[in-house]
């Protein structure tokens, strides 16, 4: 008998009951000697600590990252992340930047062409040839 | 983030207050920012809340999403006036927490119905039918575009939607079907929105992986790459309900003659 996978009972429905914002922790890496982390150092003191508590439920993480340039790295709840590098940026774009990875899914990024996805089993049923009326030709 | 801040908020205060203190709170409480009406919760015409909003217009038999207001307001001063309960909030990080503290263009809507709903008797006397037979999807516009929608759906809007953020409650009101299996109500050209409930929760934002588009000119070597990398907000439909004749009834509404022009309920055939 072949192995059989755990199969999964229920599909998670992220905002249909309970929403967790999919963003859980987001690290900031600065250089202290760098230029390209001006903006960077400037934005860790005057917006970071705003931004964290505005949003107690993602864990801040800051830690030097010597001679490199500055970025940040956003993990999430499907266990991917997502690493931007913010060299050179100033403080209001490195908000935006902080702003995205807060928003996004973690997923990777798809080209859909509908805009409406469904687990759910269609409401009219299928068509069946059996059933129904017969309609005259 | 205004719901998660308030219920965060309204947590700490349940937890320090005694449970009789705020009879029911954190649905209600999530209810009231986001002008999501439940009609267990609403409550007979209340003046205080919507004469502030909208004095002038006589709102519908049940203006639902109003109505939960005053109670839950006082319900949130009664902790903070009681000498017993400790500001756990540090003076910086504001919560909102009655209606005046969220910002104008973040308030919901109030209804601006000037008679109350008129439902044909034919209508009336096949609702139950519809109601009774679940799943249900709807046929919901959002800019004069359709969205076939049934509960737990994900739908990314094709646009970005500004000024909402992750774990906001929009409401739909505009509807062009409703249906279940066998039984369609369709709008003429919409469905009233005192007949049917959906919320949709939005999720966050999504983007398209980057298009580079070559443009060429003849006889020439330079290409232009015009770069496009759009957003989109992503959304997650709560609930579809259509509401029994019963709560109709309750809200005020009245059964008036068949005519022509009246939404009817199609059976399939």
């Amino acid at each position: 008998m072949p192995v059989q996978a755990l199969r999964t009972v229920t599909a998670a429905r992220n905002g249909v009951g309970a929403f967790i914002l999919q963003c859980k922790r987001l690290d900031f890496h600065y250089c202290d000697w760098a230029g390209s982390s001006r903006g960077m150092n400037e934005f860790l003191r005057q917006n970071l600590p705003a931004f964290a508590r505005e949003h107690p439920q993602i864990e801040i993480r800051v830690a030097p990252r010597p001679r490199k340039h500055p970025i940040i790295r956003g993990h999430f709840v499907n266990g991917k992340d997502k690493t931007i590098c913010v060299r050179n940026l100033e403080p209001s774009d490195i908000l935006k930047q902080t702003l995205l990875l807060k928003d996004a899914s973690g997923e990777k990024l798809k080209r859909t062409k509908k805009p409406v996805t469904s687990t759910n089993d269609s409401v009219r049923g299928i068509w069946s040839p059996y059933h129904g009326d017969l309609r005259g030709v | 983030m205004f719901s998660r801040s308030a219920l965060r908020s309204l947590a700490q205060d349940l937890r320090l207050t005694t449970p009789s203190a705020i009879p029911s709170a954190p649905l209600p409480q999530r209810v009231f920012l986001h002008q999501a009406a439940s009609l267990r919760n609403a409550q007979p015409q209340s003046s205080t809340q919507s004469s502030s909003l909208n004095p002038d217009t006589p709102l519908s038999a049940t203006p639902q999403a109003q109505d939960t207001q005053p109670e839950i307001q006082q319900g949130f001063k009664a902790p903070s006036g009681n000498p017993t309960t400790t500001p756990n909030t540090p003076a910086d990080t504001f919560i909102p927490q009655t209606r005046n503290h969220i910002p104008i263009e973040k308030q919901p809507v109030p209804p601006t119905f000037d008679s109350p709903l008129k439902v044909t008797q034919s209508l009336m006397s096949r609702l139950p039918h519809l109601v009774g037979q679940t799943p249900h999807y709807i046929v919901a516009e959002l800019h004069a575009r359709p969205y076939l929608l049934t509960e737990g759906d994900h739908l990314r809007l094709p646009f970005l939607m500004p000024k909402v953020k992750p774990g906001d409650v929009l409401r739909f009101n505009r509807a062009t079907a409703l249906g279940s299996r066998d039984f369609t109500l369709k709008g003429t050209p919409h469905v009233d929105e005192r007949l049917f409930e959906c919320r949709v929760r939005v999720t966050g934002v999504e983007s398209e992986p980057l298009r580079i588009k070559e443009k060429t000119k003849r006889r020439q070597r330079h290409v232009k790459k015009a770069l496009s990398k759009h957003r989109y907000t992503v959304m997650r439909v709560m609930d579809v309900k259509v509401k029994t004749p019963d709560e109709l009834l309750q809200e005020g509404t009245q059964v008036v003659e068949d005519a022509e022009d009246s939404p009817e309920i199609e059976t399939r055939a």
